[in-house]
């Protein structure tokens, strides 16, 4: 099973009539137990694409194909795909048991062959307490467990996942990156995982896909986008922090990593005067500002021995940490 | 700023044209007042004689027999406008939802005569049209059922408010849950009668309480005007039996009787979905 776009291509036109092109002739696939994860800042089309995939969205051009079966046509009920919305989607009328097999009745299954079930993958993702609650009741984090739940039951040919840990906090986040990861293994089938948290995408995806302004800029191994980002703009969306692009001579723009960038001990380098310096646990993150070039240099140093504001420094890195990318078309050469 | 100073004209005003009437009315209803010479007390005879009342506790019944049949209807015709227009669709929308209204922005009097126009036996123009199909005339005017049909026709209508209500709940409902049953494969049906209306339901219920004070208070105008009452007393509601008894006999203390006893039986009839309503809300609360 997998599930893939071709040419997908997708206009709105605002309340003011202007044009908005969500999705700008975008090409993915998601391989058969792959978790795909679609990265990018709001407004990239990123979610566009997955209401597309899902057929709550119709394509302007293009074609969706979901188990090799062409799907652009078909209404979302028959895709047999399952999606986690953002903010969970359940039904606050409804108990935790009857929200997870609203997909079973809503297909027509009895009720009586649904009870069974529902205990099963609460039991998997361990919310079988939870099931006679109502959503009020639930903690953010429960909310997304049962959505999951939901998803699950159904054993869908593609799941699709809309920032689901967006409106949870940081240490459950870290552990539900884990635990969906399990799910889609246990699954064994494509996960389309959408987030504009990259640190997210780079822990969770098999393979990512960097998208801006309704286009896929590079679709990757996470190891492969740090290493090798494509252009400057996945430069500056994937990875830690963003790199330090520096104009250079012969229409090139040098890039470096802050992670990458150190203190020169014996002189050798950029020399600059530090701007800023915010602690950031056992580093420190410091602005420089260099004395030969506009702009700053973001540099990652450890903690001990980190520059305060207003000091000289000199900075430098290896050569072979540097990336080179087209000035004019931002592309990698 | 304390802010409940901001409630004291409204609290003055329904003092003054609320609760004071009420409370005399109250103290009325066990009087023999006439409105010429102070009231005097007659303790219970004014309960006896309302419990052997024939002409109120048939007039309770026509009431009821409205409130059964219009209140129904009334729901219907908010809440199917409502979901029919819940969704932005240019000017379509804009258009339907200035019709749904349209009818509550017309006086009550204005309304009912011009029903008494729709439904005259002589060149009322839905009789001509019921003639015209080859279906019978119930005689809206002349028989008692059809007066009665003819009554629940007039009120059946004025659903602006109503309709207001159902669009604001329906529009709250959040776009992913639809979806939500959408992605899962549930017909727009399966949407509508396990998620679209069992949310609305609390607002529903309250819309009906509202509707049955509404129906029993304004079964006044159109009984009074359309059909007079009549024919033989059919479609003679509570609330002209009361005008009668205060304005036409001028027996203010046994008419005060009268209205307690309508307020009392409203609210009986309230109490079951008001409470309903509250459990229904406090189940689907969101955040606990």
């Amino acid at each position: 099973m997998s599930v893939r776009v071709e040419g997908a291509r997708k206009e709105f036109r605002t309340r003011r009539g202007a044009h908005v092109v969500a999705l700008d002739g975008v090409d993915l696939e998601a391989k058969p137990g792959e978790l795909l994860v679609v990265v990018g800042p709001s407004g990239s089309g990123k979610s566009t694409l997955l209401r597309a995939i899902a057929g709550l969205e119709g394509l302007d051009a293009g074609r969706v194909v979901i188990d090799e079966r062409d799907v652009t046509g078909v209404p979302a009920g028959r895709r047999d795909v399952a999606m986690v919305f953002q903010e969970a989607a359940l039904f606050p009328h409804l108990a935790v048991a009857a929200n997870i097999g609203i997909g079973e009745r809503a297909r027509g299954t009895r009720r009586r062959d649904i009870g069974a079930r529902v205990r099963e993958v609460a039991r998997v993702l361990d919310i079988e307490p939870l099931l006679t609650r109502m959503p009020g009741q639930l903690s953010g984090g429960e909310r997304q467990r049962v959505a999951l739940a939901r998803a699950m039951i159904r054993s869908p040919k593609v799941c699709l996942l809309d920032e689901p840990l967006a409106a949870v906090d940081t240490e459950l986040r870290l552990r539900m990156r884990g635990e969906i990861r399990a799910v889609q293994r246990s699954l064994g089938v494509p996960m389309v995982h959408v987030t504009h948290d990259q640190a997210e995408a780079m822990a969770m995806g098999d393979r990512v896909a960097v998208m801006a302004a309704g286009r896929v800029l590079q679709c990757d191994a996470p190891a492969e986008l740090y290493a090798r980002p494509a252009t400057t703009v996945v430069a500056r969306i994937f990875g830690p922090l963003p790199m330090n692009l520096l104009p250079a001579a012969d229409g090139i723009v040098v890039g470096v990593r802050p992670e990458r960038v150190t203190l020169a001990e014996d002189g050798e380098g950029r020399a600059g005067s530090v701007v800023a310096a915010e602690p950031a646990g056992e580093e420190c993150l410091v602005r420089v500002r260099p004395d030969d070039l506009p702009g700053e240099l973001l540099v990652r140093l450890p903690w001990a021995g980190a520059p305060h504001a207003g000091e000289r420094v000199t900075v430098t890195w290896r050569p072979a940490d540097e990336h080179h990318f087209d000035a004019a078309t931002g592309e990698r050469r | 700023m304390r802010r409940w100073p901001l409630a004291a004209p409204y609290l003055v005003g329904s003092c003054l044209l609320v609760l004071a009437p009420l409370a005399l009315a109250a103290v009325l209803a066990f009087t023999d007042y006439f409105g010429f010479v102070a009231p005097e007390f007659t303790g219970t005879g004014n309960l006896t004689r309302l419990a052997g009342d024939r002409t109120f506790w048939d007039a309770v019944g026509v009431s009821a027999l409205i409130v059964v049949v219009v209140v129904p209807l009334r729901l219907l015709l908010a809440v199917g406008a409502a979901l029919l227009l819940a969704r932005r669709r240019g000017a379509r929308t804009a258009i339907g939802r200035a019709a749904a209204y349209l009818p509550s922005t017309i006086p009550d009097a204005a309304w009912a005569l011009l029903w008494l126009w729709i439904l005259n036996p002589l060149y009322g123009p839905l009789p001509a049209l019921l003639g015209a199909l080859g279906l019978p005339d119930p005689g809206f005017l002349t028989t008692p059922w059809g007066a009665r049909l003819g009554l629940a026709l007039v009120m059946t209508f004025q659903v602006g408010e109503a309709f207001v209500v159902a669009l604001a709940a329906r529009i709250a409902i959040p776009g992913h849950l639809h979806e939500a049953i959408e992605v899962e494969g549930g017909s727009a049906w399966f949407a509508m009668t396990r998620v679209t209306l069992p949310l609305m339901a609390p607002i529903v219920l309250v819309l009906a309480v509202r509707d049955v004070v509404v129906v029993v208070q304004n079964a006044f105008v159109p009984a009074l005007l359309v059909t007079d009452g009549g024919p033989a007393n059919a479609t003679l509601t509570a609330p002209l039996v009361i005008y009668r008894r205060a304005f036409e006999y001028g027996e203010l203390g046994y008419a005060s009787t009268l209205s307690v006893t309508l307020l009392v039986l409203t609210g009986i009839a309230a109490v079951f979905p008001l409470w309903l309503a509250a459990r229904l809300a406090a189940r689907q609360r969101t955040r606990a």
